[in-house]
């Protein structure tokens, strides 16, 4: 076994997953939404980036915000449809997860009536160079993939640290009753947590085309994969995302090499399942207060 | 009758929960520059009231005006749907047991309060006045909220609502659950506070704390206002309850 490729690979996996595991967690502890449209709004970005891949410019970087875009834009979609109109009703979250799950169901069919079912590929958005690092060699796809996921990352977190907005959103995370009281809207918070998420979604999309292909059902496993991820980090922490990201990264692509492909899924619910029976709030659950369910 | 705004009337409302009725078509007015004391025990509807202007009650009914503008309605469902727009109008409600953030800082905190416009940008201004008030948060401004003492969240939570800028306080049992003494700190630095053409109203069980400190006391019983009585202030209150 190569090690040094299996960490490059977890990395990889990590920066992909977790973006979108931290979009999320986000989700959740701010607007107290279970977004189960992820998998729609990922490949619904993918086609976004694709399209303009065809139509606008092959530019690596064109192509990336216009994935992100249109998962922002995605995301707006869903807050209107499925968080405006019954936030504040009785049991919103089994109620917003159904809304959301709904979404994602028409979202899919609709992109294989309208694009076919044939899986489309991206332009290589991080050029074709490579690095050898001693034996290890490093595609630009890899570097890029985890430079631009931590970037994009970094970015958003620190925005959410300093500007009035961030403050607005953090305050809803950790208590959402108490920023009603300060003056805080729920409904404009709401669209603008939605749009943030989006975005990493389809920033996640774009980076995960580099190595897969986009097709309509295509956001589905990693949606799962996001959700199990946010869930094993303690649903509303970012750091426990990251931490949960990195241990399923490294997860994946031991299981990947020393079992096969195939078993994957297996392996990662395995841990997941050990993880929350050890912590049942999951990793960072105690690391900063997140709201409970 | 120079300076005497009406800052709130309401007028006949009526708020709960559910099928419960907690306040029962009260009446209810303040003046610019005053300090009302609202006495009356645990579950008499002190909170609810708040919680009434505010828009956070499960349902209400009758007007509320703010500075004029209606701010109450008829509402059956959404609590808080639009207290963020109230908080706009000028209103700080400072809610009892502390409604705080825990994992934000302190610093963060009184940030959260400042959430108007005007405020957020003399927000720098407005810290420094809090922190005259409540010295003792002057090193704990980078101390996540959660790990404070129960005093000390008092101040922050104080301090946020002090920090909007609002023509309406609504403080609520500002003692409760402190040592007599930090209750009665916390009481002073309220009185402290110059209200200029806003006005205040102190909900609490501790009458000691209020008299001759307030322009005048109302109690209320059972989710009405009993009578009023004017504080030995000297401020010439006029009974339209």
């Amino acid at each position: 076994m190569d090690f040094g490729f299996i960490l490059i690979n977890a990395l990889v996996l990590a920066c992909i997953y977790g973006t979108l595991a931290i979009g999320i967690s986000i989700t959740w502890s701010s607007v107290g939404l279970i977004n189960l449209s992820y998998g729609f709004i990922f490949a619904a970005s993918g086609y976004g980036a694709w399209l303009c891949a065809q139509y606008i410019s092959t530019f690596g970087a064109v192509v990336l915000m216009a994935g992100i875009l249109t998962g922002a834009l995605m995301g707006l979609l869903v807050c209107a449809l499925a968080f405006i109109p019954i936030h504040d009703k009785p049991s919103f979250t089994v109620r917003g997860m159904i809304a959301t799950l709904a979404i994602n169901l028409i979202g899919t069919q609709t992109l294989m009536w309208y694009f076919g079912p044939r899986a489309k590929s991206l332009p290589e958005i991080f050029g074709s160079w490579k690095i050898h690092l001693g034996h290890i060699v490093l595609t630009a796809d890899k570097i890029g993939n985890i430079v631009a996921s931590i970037v994009v990352v970094t970015l958003v977190l620190q925005w959410m640290r300093s500007s009035r907005r961030g403050l607005e959103i953090r305050a809803m995370m950790m208590n959402p009753h108490a920023a009603a009281i300060v003056g805080i809207g729920v409904r404009s918070t709401g669209f603008y947590v939605m749009a943030i998420t989006g975005g990493l979604a389809g920033l996640a999309a774009v980076l995960l085309s580099q190595t897969y292909y986009i097709s309509p059902f295509g956001g589905l496993t990693p949606m799962i994969k996001g959700v199990s991820i946010a869930l094993c980090g303690g649903l509303g922490s970012v750091r426990g995302a990251a931490i949960a990201a990195v241990l399923l990264g490294l997860n994946e692509a031991i299981t990947s090499v020393a079992l096969g492909g195939q078993y994957v899924l297996i392996t990662q619910f395995a841990f997941i399942i050990l993880i929350l029976l050890v912590r049942p709030r999951g990793i960072a659950g105690i690391l900063d207060k997140a709201r409970e369910a | 009758m120079t300076g005497k705004r009406e800052i709130l009337n309401v007028k006949g409302l009526s708020a709960g929960y559910g099928p419960m009725r907690v306040i029962h078509d009260l009446d209810f007015i303040v003046y610019s520059g005053e300090r009302v004391g609202l006495v009356g025990l645990n579950g008499h509807g002190k909170s609810t009231l708040f919680y009434a202007i505010a828009g956070l009650t499960g349902w209400q009914r009758g007007s509320v005006c703010l500075n004029g503008v209606e701010v109450g309605r008829t509402r059956s469902q959404g609590p808080g749907r639009y207290t963020h727009l109230i908080v706009r109008q000028g209103l700080a409600l400072i809610p009892q047991g502390d409604e705080i953030f825990h994992g934000l800082s302190v610093e963060d905190h009184l940030d959260s309060g400042a959430f108007t416009p005007r405020a957020w940008r003399e927000r720098a201004e407005r810290k420094k006045r809090i922190l005259e008030i409540f010295p003792p948060l002057v090193k704990l401004m980078h101390v996540a909220v959660g790990r404070l003492s129960g005093g000390e969240r008092r101040m922050v939570s104080i301090g946020r609502g002090l920090m909007a800028e609002a023509s309406l306080f609504l403080v609520d049992e500002p003692s409760l659950g402190l040592a007599p003494k930090i209750g009665k700190g916390v009481m002073d630095a309220l009185m402290s506070v110059d209200l200029g053409g806003s006005a205040m109203v102190i909900a609490e069980q501790n009458v000691a704390l209020l008299e001759g400190r307030v322009h005048r006391i109302i109690s209320m019983h059972v989710g009405k206002l009993k009578g009023e009585a004017s504080a030995k202030f000297g401020f010439e209150t006029t009974r339209e309850l």
